[in-house]
């Protein structure tokens, strides 16, 4: 009996094919953007994380405070207290904190012979390459002994010395860097290996200098931007970040002259953040759900209208009300279903296609998949209920004589 | 017995208006009787037929059909009954458009639970075979001419082996000679021992039947067995 039932409803449903196209249309649309919002939420999540994690593990970022300034205005407060010196300190004070190195750079213009480039020059001590996990393919990295001489040595990203030194080996050739109106020389020791493109901006075409270099002989300040610090072990760094925020209110005083942030705090905001976004485009996606419900029912209700007659002949020939709203029900449901599976499918091609323009992994779930499908169905149901009712009440005699 | 009417009533309520469609019918017909239902438009015959269908139950009286009381039972009951004991022939044919002949027969099969689709499909055939009709049978209604609709039609009507077929105008839509060819299907039929309601408001085709009563203001005006 129900798959009698069945096969007249999909016999009425391509008896008027572009109708029933038409009626499905909302129901596609919605479930193909819940799909595809969905997808594209996650996908580009990963891609953030991935690449956060990129940058290297267990990082802690000691940033000044943020402070309301006054009408409003959000300001930095420049901490005078981010010396060289108090990096040392917290090390010491800080057991989880296994390396911790300052968070300097400028922007400079490098002149090797007849090239020149602008670019972003970080000054550095050598833990910098434990925290970041990035160490020199050649030559060799800024050292203790540069650092504490403040050398006038340079490391350059490999993206860099293809720029600078296009046809030549740049190990022991002289750089020049002018920046604020002065003219240094630096010797290159040594060449970055390739990481490709991280989360904030290339750093393959960074340089790197001695920090002492930068704070003594260019900014002429004792303070530095921050710290980035790292934990001693991926576990440790909720440990590190209590430690160090303890230790720094006490030599502070103030907890709002500084900010510490972990790289889990980062990843977390950052899920949070898309995964708000995915939940409210999800929505608006469900909505356009239920307008495609809302056409099926219009349409369900024009074809009990213009079935009258055919209504009234199934109940002659003995159909009884369930009978009836059975057919119609059936109906909504497989236009609701078809829709859905419709969908599923424009969804998933629209995910693939903005996943390869993002250069993101294609993440469709199961559970999304399941989801909009059963939603679907659900708007089906909901909204085939009353035309099939309408239908399954009408009395037989008016039925028959309809015209 | 095969029906007993007993004073059938039927009013309608138009808004203000109380219209009384059928005021006192009694009759009793008996199994294989070929009957005809005669009156002119308004008389009552098509509210009466109704009643007989068991599409429409009467506002007073009792209407047995085969012993059973149907004046008073639930709409799905009445479905069951017109889908087991009761087969229609309808003026306009009523066949459903978008399905072929062979599904039209079959659907009084799908609504009374014979299951199997050979099966279906046999009986379907063979119904077709008794009006006629062996070939065409994947036409669908559109494609066929009006005998041949009313030859589908008495198929389907036939399928379930009912008591009782009741006809509304089965000729009142076709050419004389047409007509003259589905009521020698009908006298066949109930030569072969089914009982025959035949309603009509047409003299010529109801003196074919054997007994014919006549309605007129919602009476039994004449009650008569010819030959």
């Amino acid at each position: 009996m129900i798959w009698e039932i069945l096969r007249m409803a999909v016999d009425s449903l391509t008896v008027n094919k572009l109708r029933s196209f038409l009626s499905m249309l909302g129901i596609i649309i919605g479930v193909g953007a819940v799909i595809a919002i969905v997808s594209v939420g996650s996908g580009a999540q990963s891609q953030v994380t991935s690449q956060i994690s990129q940058l290297g593990s267990n990082l802690i970022t000691i940033s000044p405070g943020i402070r309301r300034g006054r009408s409003g205005r959000i300001s930095f407060t420049a901490t005078d207290v981010f010396t060289m010196e108090l990096a040392e300190q917290i090390q010491r004070n800080c057991p989880s904190v296994g390396l911790i190195m300052p968070n300097l750079q400028t922007s400079g213009l490098l002149i090797a012979g007849s090239t020149n480039y602008q670019t972003q020059v970080v000054g550095v001590t050598p833990a910098y390459q434990q925290i970041y996990d990035f160490y020199p393919a050649r030559g060799q990295f800024i050292t203790e002994e540069h650092e504490t001489s403040a050398t006038n040595v340079m490391v350059l990203g490999s993206g860099l010395a293809q720029e600078l030194f296009p046809d030549t080996d740049p190990l022991g050739k002289t750089v020049k860097l002018f920046v604020r109106n002065r003219h240094l020389l630096f010797v290159v020791v040594g060449v970055m290996e390739e990481k490709g493109t991280g989360a904030w901006g290339n750093i393959e075409n960074q340089a790197f200098i001695p920090a002492s270099v930068l704070m003594k002989k260019i900014n002429n300040r004792k303070y530095v931007n921050g710290y980035t610090a790292q934990a001693v072990s991926a576990t440790a760094a909720k440990a590190a970040v209590g430690e160090i925020e303890y230790f720094l209110t006490r030599y502070m005083g103030d907890p709002e002259k500084f900010r510490v942030t972990s790289q889990e705090q980062l990843l977390e905001t950052i899920s949070q953040v898309t995964g708000t976004l995915s939940l409210m485009l999800g929505g608006i996606a469900g909505i356009s759900l239920l307008v495609g419900g809302i056409g099926i029912m219009n349409i369900m209700l024009v074809s009990v209208t213009e079935r009258t007659r055919e209504i009234g002949i199934r109940k002659a020939l003995g159909a009884k009300s369930r009978h009836i709203m059975a057919q119609f029900i059936i109906e909504a449901l497989a236009m609701s279903g078809l829709g859905g599976l419709i969908g599923i499918g424009l969804g998933w091609l629209g995910a693939a296609g903005v996943a390869k323009i993002g250069g993101w992994p294609l993440v469709v779930t199961h559970g999304s998949v399941l989801v909009a499908f059963s939603f679907s169905l659900l708007v089906g149901l909901f909204f085939g209920i009353y035309p099939a009712r309408k239908a399954s009440k009408l009395d037989p005699v008016i039925a028959l004589s309809y015209e | 017995m095969l029906i007993q009417a007993v004073n059938l009533q039927k009013v309608y309520q138009m808004g203000p208006v109380r219209v009384e469609a059928l005021k006192d019918a009694s009759f009793q017909i008996e199994e294989g009787e070929f009957v005809a239902i005669i009156g002119p438009s308004g008389s009552g015959k098509s509210t009466l037929m109704h009643i007989l269908g068991c599409l429409d139950q009467p506002t007073a009286g009792r209407y047995f059909l085969e012993g059973q009381d149907v004046s008073a039972v639930s709409d799905d009951k009445l479905a069951e009954i017109r889908n087991k004991k009761i087969g229609f022939v309808f003026q306009q044919f009523n066949l459903l458009p978008k399905a072929t002949i062979l599904q039209n027969v079959c659907v009084p099969l799908i609504y009374g639970g014979i299951r199997g689709r050979r099966r279906q499909l046999k009986l379907a055939e063979q119904a077709l075979e008794m009006v006629g009709l062996g070939n065409r049978v994947h036409h669908r209604p559109n494609e066929i001419s009006g005998g041949q609709k009313q030859r589908v039609a008495i198929a389907r009507a036939l399928i379930n082996n009912p008591s009782l077929i009741l006809a509304d105008e089965p000729t009142g839509n076709l050419d004389t000679k047409t007509g003259k060819e589905i009521m020698n299907i009908f006298r066949q039929l109930n030569k072969e021992g089914h009982t025959i309601i035949m309603v009509t408001h047409d003299q010529e085709i109801a003196d074919q039947a054997r007994r014919v009563i006549q309605i007129r203001d919602g009476l039994v005006q004449k009650d008569e067995v010819i030959a």
